[in-house]
């Protein structure tokens, strides 16, 4: 039976469905490709509505005339957003809590993980699991906020690095990289008497740039978009960054506060809305301008650090 | 070694293991020396945290500092369980985590299979760049994005609600939108980005079943569904049992930049009430004590799951 069916099969339904498919399957490549086009579109259309808001006069914004192209064309909300001072100082603050953040956080990620990446470690397990344990369990908000207190670190700029310095999920993605190294190169380099330290920043740093690319974007991202952190621990003007300070801009432009209290801002032809709308779009920049280039180690960094077998 | 045997067997065996342990130290000295950054790090930043979740179990009062505060058994919890709000809240968080899980965990799988028959590299290159994007960017953009997109005060959405005869809607401040408004900025930020985990599940897939299928004359549907579901069954089951366990997480950076008294009775979850009554009311031990119940199911569900995972699909993330 199963044997005349196998037998039978291929010439009785290959070539009729052959034909079939060939037309199903142009229409499903067609709408198929027509669903990629409008998720396309439905993801950038909030960002060019934005921009057109941010190139448009007043009055057209507030009306909803705005789509997708400017309506009274004008550059005047993003040369106010770059002369106001908290926009600056804001900008500054991350791109400093970027940058120090990212550095410090990538050496202390990669030094944490080069001894658990060696199997003869004594008590190599138990300090893995005390890293593993802190993604599972937490101290929680309040108790952190009383310990950052104590350390005096509230309303100062380290807190907005210093508790992020060692991503576990980093930590481990960059240690399963390490033991991927063929041990030869440590073999033979203990054989001219490298120390261990030695051995990890003269050899194992410089072959581990890809990774350390990938966690270093990871961290960057991180400390570029974190508003949290600060919303919790910084109340000092000067200190707040660009999230921060765009989040309290949002507050003051939205529905709810503008039913409160009416404001509107007619200093310059433009509106809370176009400046809000240019602010935001001056900090997505960094982050639209490098992505493009770096996408495939972040696809990279999440597919070997998600799974493990 | 060869003497081992002629020792008693009670103490040199530990003397032995302690030599032999410092001898190793002593060899990779500096590998243990690498090793003390991290640890005082988790010892300062973690798990001085963990000891400060004492004063769920006190009446804490800043002043007189964690030692000298009062104990008070688990009064808080009592207060946690009778507290109105509570129940409300961690109603609310139960309902928009499974309004996200039900309504957006399917959708990457499905853009997942439909991406991988696109045949046009550069043009499914192109595509997953776009998609992928707002994953990169804060819940404050995004909300700025959306809240620009929905206001009342010349939104696009509302404009176009009223040409087609409706009434203007202020979805940020109407309770009875502002859920779908979460789960629904929530699908629109992290569609594309979800996908990457099944994308690569998919592209390890046999070549050589699709081929065999063609030459039995299978449809792309059967194909679909008699090779492509099944390869991907593994992923999905451990993707949902990692989702699962962050249940109690319904989005507290989402929620706290999105919502506004108005709509506390609906989009209030647990992690924007502790921010709310530890920070601003500065209700520590009840907060705490919140923040610790939230963090005890959470370690349940992952070690569970987690558990499930290793036990029927032979992985998990530890």
């Amino acid at each position: 039976m199963a044997q005349t069916e196998s037998v039978t099969r291929p010439p009785a339904s290959a070539r009729p469905s052959g034909i079939r498919t060939s037309l199903g399957e142009k229409i499903f490549s067609f709408l198929n490709y027509t669903l990629f086009v409008f998720l396309a579109l439905i993801t950038i259309f909030p960002f060019l509505n934005l921009l057109a808001k941010s190139m448009s006069g007043e009055a057209a914004v507030v009306s909803g005339k705005v789509t997708l192209y400017p309506i009274d064309f004008q550059l005047g909300t993003y040369l106010y957003v770059m002369k106001d001072d908290m926009f600056l100082n804001s900008l500054k603050v991350s791109v400093m809590v970027t940058v120090i953040g990212t550095a410090l956080a990538l050496f202390m990620t990669a030094l944490a993980a080069y001894p658990l990446s060696k199997p003869r470690l004594r008590g190599r397990k138990g300090f893995i699991l005390m890293y593993i344990f802190t993604m599972l369990f937490s101290g929680g908000l309040v108790p952190t906020y009383l310990l950052m207190q104590n350390l005096h670190l509230v309303n100062k700029m380290p807190v907005l690095f210093l508790p992020a310095m060692i991503s576990v999920f980093n930590m481990l993605i960059i240690k399963n990289y390490f033991e991927s190294l063929p041990d030869s190169l440590e073999e033979s380099a203990k054989l001219d008497g490298a120390s261990n330290l030695a051995i990890l920043f003269r050899i194992t740093v410089p072959l581990s740039m890809p990774v350390f690319a990938t966690i270093a974007l990871f961290y960057a991202v991180h400390f570029w978009n974190d508003f949290f952190t600060s919303m919790i621990y910084i109340n000092d003007p000067k200190l707040k960054p660009m999230q921060l300070y765009l989040k309290e801009l949002l507050v003051s432009s939205s529905d709810s506060f503008l039913q409160e209290n009416k404001n509107p801002d007619s200093a310059l032809n433009a509106t809370p809305q176009s400046i809000q709308a240019a602010s935001i779009l001056l900090a997505t920049i960094p982050i639209v301008v490098v992505y493009p280039f770096l996408q495939k180690y972040f696809v990279k960094g999440v597919l070997v650090g998600s799974v493990k077998e | 070694m060869k003497t081992a045997p002629l020792n008693p067997p009670a103490s040199p065996p530990r003397k032995t293991y302690m030599r032999k342990l410092m001898a190793d130290i002593r060899k990779d000295w500096d590998l243990y020396v690498a090793l003390i950054p991290g640890i005082l790090f988790l010892l300062l930043f973690k798990y001085t945290p963990m000891y400060g979740i004492l004063i769920a179990f006190k009446d804490f009062n800043i002043f007189e500092g964690m030692q000298a505060s009062p104990w008070v058994g688990l009064h808080n919890f009592e207060r946690l369980f009778t507290t109105p709000d509570f129940v409300k809240v961690f109603k609310n968080t139960l309902i928009i985590s499974l309004y996200k899980i039900g309504f957006l965990f399917p959708i990457p799988i499905v853009i997942a299979i439909l991406m991988n028959e696109l045949k046009n590299m550069m043009f499914k290159r192109t595509v997953q760049t776009i998609v992928y994007l707002p994953h990169f960017l804060s819940w404050v953009i995004i909300s700025g994005l959306f809240i620009d997109l929905l206001t009342v005060n010349g939104g696009l959405i509302n404009k176009m609600i009223v040409a087609m005869g409706g009434e203007p809607i202020s979805f940020f401040m109407n309770p009875s939108y502002f859920r779908s408004l979460v789960v629904s900025t929530a699908g629109w930020k992290e569609f594309g980005w979800n996908t990457i985990v099944y994308l690569a599940a998919l592209s390890s897939i046999d070549p050589q079943l699709y081929e065999a299928a063609k030459m039995d004359g299978a449809s792309k549907f059967r194909q679909i569904w008699h090779i492509t579901l099944p390869g991907l069954i593994p992923t999905i089951l451990l993707m949902f049992i990692l989702r699962l366990g962050s249940i109690l997480e319904a989005g507290t950076e989402q929620i706290l930049v999105m919502y506004n008294p108005t709509v506390y009775n609906v989009g209030d979850v647990i992690g924007t009430y502790v921010f709310r009554i530890g920070l601003g009311e500065q209700d520590y031990s009840f907060s705490t004590a919140v923040g610790l119940f939230e963090s005890i199911i959470a370690f349940f569900l992952v070690v569970t799951g987690n558990y499930l995972s290793r036990r029927f699909l032979k992985r998990g993330i530890w």
